[in-house]
């Protein structure tokens, strides 16, 4: 089991994370590896130093709550939490397979570990709102994280979550939007014209910060800051399609794109890792 | 003592005895708190009422979050806004990993949306539903069993949607008739010439039809299928087997719901002509209540020529 520790621990277990994604696309023949990898530092960061959770007892009702909204990133989710220790790197090989633990998009009823089921965009932070809401009403104190893709905010039902979380002062919710600039159409801009994205969250009300979600000492630092704020936080990370590896990075065939045995080769090179660790 | 009038109040009263002794029941509305009388429960338990505006998706999956935690959430709206606006919230994140919410559909069939027209009148709603994996769906037929329903959804693990009307529901059933989940309900049984299978606010159309009928010297068994899922099997094809012939009688499409799930029994269990009164797969007007039932093919009478239909069939 990987350890909780500073940004070169945290650098060094991302490095890992990411292989195990590719690992896991390149093996399952199938998946979404430029999402994930965007996701992967902000991911990191939570399991591996800010979750407050028990992987002995995932359904702990104090734990903090993530939900990966975009839950097509789900190959990152699945590699945390194997290495945070809910279940076996062994389950790597069955992705998207039958029967298997690690379904094609995340399952809280299948995946020990999983808060929520998520894979239809746009759908996480109103469940993340409910969450942080029992969270009031029971007077509990855990944080509820969601992280949404940029692209994903297009959806209208964020908005609605969005004006929900603001009324009821949900200090308690942070939500990170991975940044990337892409989606499975291209270019985020292109598709719909969503820029600024900052402003729209203030508009709504919400305590924003724009930070680089490759930067682990400004993640840290965001979450600081939001857990601070009596309102919801946005924390936008400005953030590389396909990060850490050079020739998926920027590049959005990689939205759902299976490596290749020598680009597999190229991951453990780049990455410092051991492909079948 | 059971001190409501209408189906909507009948849904508060139950809610509001639920809560007493229990903390984990809250109210999601959609700007619905009016529409579905349940200001006393806002007031009563200002922090189990959880308002999100008009925002039916919104409201659906907040209550999927609440639901993660353990919080019993009911989403209480016109019908059509779960089932359509909302159908992928319920379908997805309540339904697939079988979270504890429970859905009211006020406005239900023509005869709840009446005047409003098409808009706010629901006729696929449990259509929709049914198709759904692992929900339960219940249509009870008056104010006394939607109250005694429920508190009887209450009591079950997971989700359920349950039709409400609009202030108009005839009462059929007496106020301490229990409601069993799951369990058909006979509720006249002149003889066997043929089944009236009913459910929802219509059913006193259905009685009187039987009690028509049975001037007329045809003598029909009228069941009561307010749980359209699980539907009970065994006491519908019992009753199929006496008859050998069925009526079916909804305000719903006949599509999706109940004359669906009766024909795909008879099917399994006892081939039988059936009849299938409902909105024949139409686009219904506004108008009065009564009044539109009756223009679409759900008047007493048309329920009295299809029971007559279906028994030339079975000779």
């Amino acid at each position: 089991m990987l350890d909780t520790g500073n940004v070169a621990q945290l650098s060094m277990t991302a490095n890992q994370l990411r292989l195990d994604v590719v690992r896991m696309v390149h093996d399952a023949k199938d998946g979404h590896p430029g999402p994930a990898l965007s996701a992967m530092d902000i991911i990191t960061t939570l399991y591996f130093r800010e979750l407050n959770i028990d992987p002995s007892n995932p359904q702990w009702s104090d734990r903090d709550r993530f939900i990966l909204s975009k839950g097509h990133a789900c190959p990152a989710l699945y590699a945390a939490l194997a290495r945070k220790g809910y279940f076996s790197v062994e389950e790597f090989k069955g992705l998207r397979g039958l029967g298997c633990l690690l379904q094609g998009h995340p399952c809280m009823k299948k995946t020990p570990g999983i808060d929520m089921t998520s894979g239809s965009l746009g759908n996480g932070l109103s469940i993340g709102v409910g969450m942080a809401l029992a969270a009031k009403y029971r007077k509990k104190t855990y944080t509820t994280y969601v992280v949404l893709g940029d692209g994903e905010i297009q959806e209208g039902i964020v908005w609605e979550a969005a004006m929900c979380a603001k009324k009821y002062k949900l200090g308690n919710l942070i939500a990170f939007i991975d940044h990337n600039g892409w989606q499975s159409g291209g270019a985020v801009e292109e598709v719909s014209g969503l820029l600024p994205i900052l402003p729209k969250w203030e508009a709504f009300g919400w305590h924003c910060q724009t930070i680089d979600g490759h930067d682990f000492s400004q993640i840290i630092h965001a979450i600081e800051n939001a857990k601070k704020t009596p309102e919801p936080s946005v924390i936008i990370a400005r953030t590389i399609k396909g990060k850490g590896l050079p020739y998926m990075e920027n590049d959005n065939s990689w939205h759902k794109r299976v490596p290749t045995d020598e680009e597999l080769a190229v991951a453990v090179e780049v990455l410092g890792g051991n492909a079948n660790a | 003592m059971l001190s409501y009038k209408g189906t909507r109040e009948a849904f508060t009263k139950a809610l509001m005895d639920l809560s007493v002794d229990d903390d984990r029941f809250m109210l999601v509305s959609p700007d619905s708190l009016k529409a579905m009388r349940a200001t006393p429960f806002a007031e009563k338990y200002p922090d189990r009422y959880i308002e999100v505006g008009i925002a039916e998706q919104n409201a659906v999956a907040v209550a999927a979050g609440l639901a993660s935690t353990g919080l019993v959430p009911f989403v209480a709206t016109y019908g059509g806004f779960i089932t359509m606006r909302a159908c992928e919230q319920l379908r997805t994140f309540v339904a697939y990993p079988h979270l504890n919410v429970k859905f009211i559909g006020i406005n239900s069939g023509v005869f709840g949306g009446e005047r409003e027209g098409v808009t706010h009148q629901f006729f696929e709603d449990l259509g929709i539903v049914r198709s759904i994996p692992g929900i339960t769906v219940v249509a009870p037929a008056d104010e006394h069993q939607v109250y005694h329903a429920v508190k009887a959804i209450a009591n079950i693990d997971g989700p359920v949607y349950l039709r409400a009307g609009s202030g108009r529901e005839h009462i059929v059933y007496d106020p301490e008739t229990p409601f069993e989940l799951g369990k058909i309900r006979i509720l006249k049984e002149y003889g066997n010439d043929a089944a009236l299978f009913a459910n929802g606010f219509i059913m006193n159309r259905a009685l009187a039809a039987a009690a028509l009928l049975n001037e007329q010297g045809i003598k029909v068994t009228l069941a009561d299928v307010h749980t359209l899922k699980p539907i009970d099997t065994p006491g519908i094809a019992t009753i199929l087997e006496k008859c050998k012939a069925a009526v079916t009688v909804e305000d719903h499409n006949i599509i999706g719901g109940l004359a669906d799930a009766i024909a795909k029994i008879s099917t399994d269990h006892c081939p039988a002509p059936i009849g299938r009164i409902g909105l024949q797969d139409v686009f219904p007007g506004s108008g009065p209540a009564e009044a539109v039932l009756d223009c679409y093919g759900m008047g007493v009478r048309d329920i009295v020529a299809a029971v007559q239909t279906v028994m030339d069939r079975k000779r």
